[in-house]
């Protein structure tokens, strides 16, 4: 039989940035087929092709044997390819009946909406998750007012009233709960029969194995190895996405790390949280590791209350923190650095000094400012950290993204934070920027500041860390130390925890 | 609560039902047919305009040019008129060149913002200073009477109902057909979600630029409404027409965010505002008041969404 999908030797490049090398995937009719790798590895770029959603620089794309380049979802979703989006696809103010048949409502001859069939095959789809879904799950709920598992139920079925002979299914699970997972797997296992196949992708390797008959493994935009499930076991997997790298180069610490904890985080639930508890001591750099999105970035934001909390308490040097604001948190003596700097850290347009300054203003409760008392403060802040700026007037766009990384980084040293925060600080920073941020980590560090550092590249956080929360679904599935500070042990652990 | 969200206009109803019986106390001789038909004549520009902008606001974007397109339409329509001699097929085709300027006026600001991708605000903003430029262009000073028949017509009754009575019915009828086209969920997920509905495949441009020619053609036929009120063109027509329908829009409880409304909310909206300048001037309050107060009901409205929404 021919394969239903042939994608060869894809290439797609962002900018610089290559994100697929060489993205090769074959799928089989009626087949249910991962696609696996580590963050970066190019799994979403390539599916996200498949889609049309992004148009590669190269390569074949062969879908029921025929040539494709299709350039918007609407034409992939023609030729009977549908992409599951993890979210961003329903429209919160219309029904969960408007939302499924969205641009597909059947029509009466008059060519009005037929609201009794739209009604009628709505609730025939609903009727899968019956008894599973919760309550107020009805096709006439706004989707405003649904849970979040009940909206990824909606996706799963407005992907499915499409009727696509071929379906990505990217992270289509990560907010179902065991049994609405065993009822989407039912409808997996009702669709390969029907001959329809999907490629599927998740963080949770048990599922993966569960359900899949065979794996294709992505590294560095690369695709490794097809392996047929039966044939296979978790090792062999995770091996094939670690690959044979190169050890990463060590930062050596130079100091001791205390033994009593100088922050102590505990039971932090939210939205996107699951009960996460941990301690940092001074002197030490903590990783967050683990797929993109797990709840790394949720845990820094919320300790620098810019995320709300459920529960949970935060405890620093023996007095229990209340993070309402991030004003909470600068005054209590928490800095947190952004990889998003656009969104997170620059007035942009404004000079470097105010970009500076920002934080003291905050932490110093200074409602008139006498610039030069604090300049000299400044110049000392920027200057340990080896910046280079023509003087502290010019506006903070003059410099390159490394350097204004190392601003926002003097905005902290300025206010003497102790516990630090890097949330992905390295993205879009280029190879020498880095390699001086993670000496200033080092430094930092050395000197007594503890420092949570969240990372999306797996190497840096293999590089820097004494010790590495791996996350998964929000919560810790693993903490590496010592001799598990391994690649493979970390991807194995960003996979979940093994049964 | 629960039963109020997406029903705001349930709210304005009552408001609506309150005000009419206040009306009713302060004027004893409103629900006799003549009356009744005046007030009609009064409130039926502002109830299209509003059907009209409620589609535009519906697709996230604004449209603060519609007053201008009222004027221009207006002063078109009278021109061809006169241009043609005020004979009945001149009066069809200066109506028919009133309609298609309403909703090239639409066209150009749906291209505009959608195809250019614009800020919506400031370009109709633009725009509805150009359009009224334009009817300035086109009749400097008002004037140009429209033919006897034409407001005769307007003024006048058909089949035993007036013929203001028949435009809004036809103007209900349109808006429950248009309520009823997949169009009218498309343009809810481009305005409620726009990357969602971009990424189910809709032509969020087409449906957006269809939205503001909708609106064009509404304001045109108000300018039509307007024309058989006045008698004559005037080049300075509906300037508080854009605010004001944007207040109806509020009213009806359509979500200035876009993506949750009807029409129908925003036709009660209108009609609301009208009342509530009724009661002022039997009232005896100054006429004065009537802005001031019609403000603080909009600002009014708006909170209580905001309160209804949040939860």
């Amino acid at each position: 039989m021919s394969p239903v999908l042939e994608a060869r030797n894809i290439t797609k490049r962002f900018g610089a940035v290559t994100a697929l090398s060489d993205g090769s995937l074959t799928v089989e009719p009626g087949e249910i087929h991962a696609l696996l790798g580590a963050n970066g590895c190019g799994k979403s770029t390539l599916s996200k092709v498949i889609a049309g959603t992004v148009a590669p620089n190269s390569g074949v794309l062969r879908f029921n044997g025929s040539d494709i380049a299709p350039r918007s979802p609407r034409d992939a979703e023609a030729l009977g390819i549908a992409l599951f989006y993890q979210e961003l696809s329903l429209v919160p103010q219309l029904s969960v009946a408007d939302n499924i048949f969205l641009g597909h409502e059947r029509r009466t001859a008059a060519g009005f909406i037929d609201a009794k069939q739209l009604r009628h095959d709505t609730e025939a789809l609903l009727q899968r998750f019956a008894g599973v879904a919760g309550d107020g799950f009805s096709a006439d709920a706004p989707v405003s007012t649904l849970a979040p598992d009940q909206r990824q139920i909606v996706e799963i079925l407005k992907v499915l009233a499409r009727k696509p002979r071929l379906i990505i299914f990217d992270e289509s699970t990560a907010a179902l709960d065991r049994r609405q997972v065993e009822v989407f797997f039912d409808i997996l296992r009702s669709l390969k029969a029907d001959g329809v196949s999907s490629i599927f992708i998740s963080h949770r390797m048990d599922e993966i194995f569960a359900i899949c008959d065979r794996i294709t493994v992505m590294r560095n935009g690369v695709t490794v190895t097809t392996l047929t499930t039966a044939e296979t076991d978790r090792d062999t997997v995770v091996h094939a996405m670690v690959g044979e790298l190169a050890v990463p180069q060590r930062f050596a610490r130079n100091s001791a790390v205390a033994a009593e904890p100088r922050l102590v985080v505990s039971q932090l639930s939210s939205r996107r949280l699951d009960s996460v508890s941990f301690d940092a001591r001074p002197g030490e750099i903590l990783g967050l590791g683990g797929l993109q999105g797990q709840g790394q970035s949720a845990v820094l934001r919320s300790l620098f209350g810019a995320e709300p909390l459920t529960d949970g308490s935060v405890v620093l040097d023996g007095k229990t923190l209340t993070l309402r604001k991030p004003a909470d948190a600068i005054r209590a003596g928490l800095a947190y650095v952004s990889g998003d700097r656009g969104r997170d850290a620059a007035f942009h347009g404004r000079s470097i000094f105010e970009n500076i300054a920002a934080a003291s203003l905050v932490k110093e409760r200074r409602r008139l400012v006498w610039p030069n008392q604090l300049k000299q403060r400044f110049i000392d802040a920027a200057a340990a950290l080896n910046t280079k700026y023509d003087g502290l007037d010019a506006p903070i766009g003059s410099l390159s993204g490394g350097n204004q990384q190392k601003i926002f980084i003097s905005r902290w040293l300025a206010t003497n934070s102790q516990v630090l925060l890097f949330d992905d600080p390295t993205k879009g920073i280029d190879l020498a920027a880095k390699a001086d941020f993670f000496t200033l980590a080092r430094g930092l560090a050395d000197q007594g500041a503890s420092i949570i550092f969240y990372a999306s590249e797996d190497s840096e956080l293999l590089s820097l860390c004494d010790r590495i929360l791996v996350f998964n679904s929000g919560a810790i599935a693993a903490e590496l130390t010592g001799d598990t500070l391994t690649a493979f042990h970390l991807t194995n652990a960003a996979y979940g925890k093994a049964a | 609560m629960t039963l109020l969200r997406n029903r705001l206009w349930l709210v304005t109803l009552t408001a609506l039902i309150a005000l009419f019986v206040v009306n009713w106390i302060l004027q004893p001789n409103l629900v006799t047919p003549n009356v009744l038909k005046s007030n009609l004549t009064v409130f039926l520009p502002i109830v299209l305009v509003a059907i009209g902008q409620t589609y535009v606001v519906l697709g996230g974007d604004i449209d603060l040019s519609v007053g201008s397109v009222v004027a221009l339409v207006n002063v078109v329509t009278v021109s061809v008129i006169a241009a043609l001699g005020g004979g009945p097929g001149g009066v069809m085709l200066g109506m028919g060149a009133g309609l298609l300027t309403g909703a090239l006026c639409g066209m150009v600001n749906g291209l505009l913002i959608s195809g250019l991708r614009f800020q919506p605000i400031v370009t109709t903003f633009a725009t509805g200073i150009i359009f009224g430029g334009l009817a300035l262009l086109v009749l400097p000073t008002a004037g140009l009477p429209v033919p006897a028949e034409y407001w005769r017509t307007y003024g006048g009754y058909a089949l035993g109902l007036p013929v203001v009575l028949w435009i809004f019915i036809g103007a209900l009828i349109a808006i429950a057909i248009i309520s009823r086209r997949a169009f009218f969920k498309h343009l809810s997920a481009a305005g409620g979600q726009r990357t969602a509905a971009f990424q189910t495949g809709l032509k969020v441009g087409q449906i957006r630029i269809m939205a503001y020619v909708l609106c064009g053609l509404f304001a045109a036929v108000a300018a039509l409404c307007l024309t058989g009120e006045t008698a004559s063109g005037d080049p300075l027509m509906g300037r508080m027409l854009a605010l004001s329908s944007i207040s109806a829009v509020v009213l009806g409880g359509t979500a200035l965010s876009g993506g949750s409304g009807s029409a129908f909310g925003s036709v009660l909206g209108a009609l609301v505002l009208g009342m509530i300048g009724n009661v002022i001037f039997f009232a005896g309050l100054p006429f004065d008041y009537q802005t001031l107060i019609q403000g603080l009901i909009t600002l009014l409205a708006l909170a209580g969404g905001v309160l209804v929404s949040r939860r």
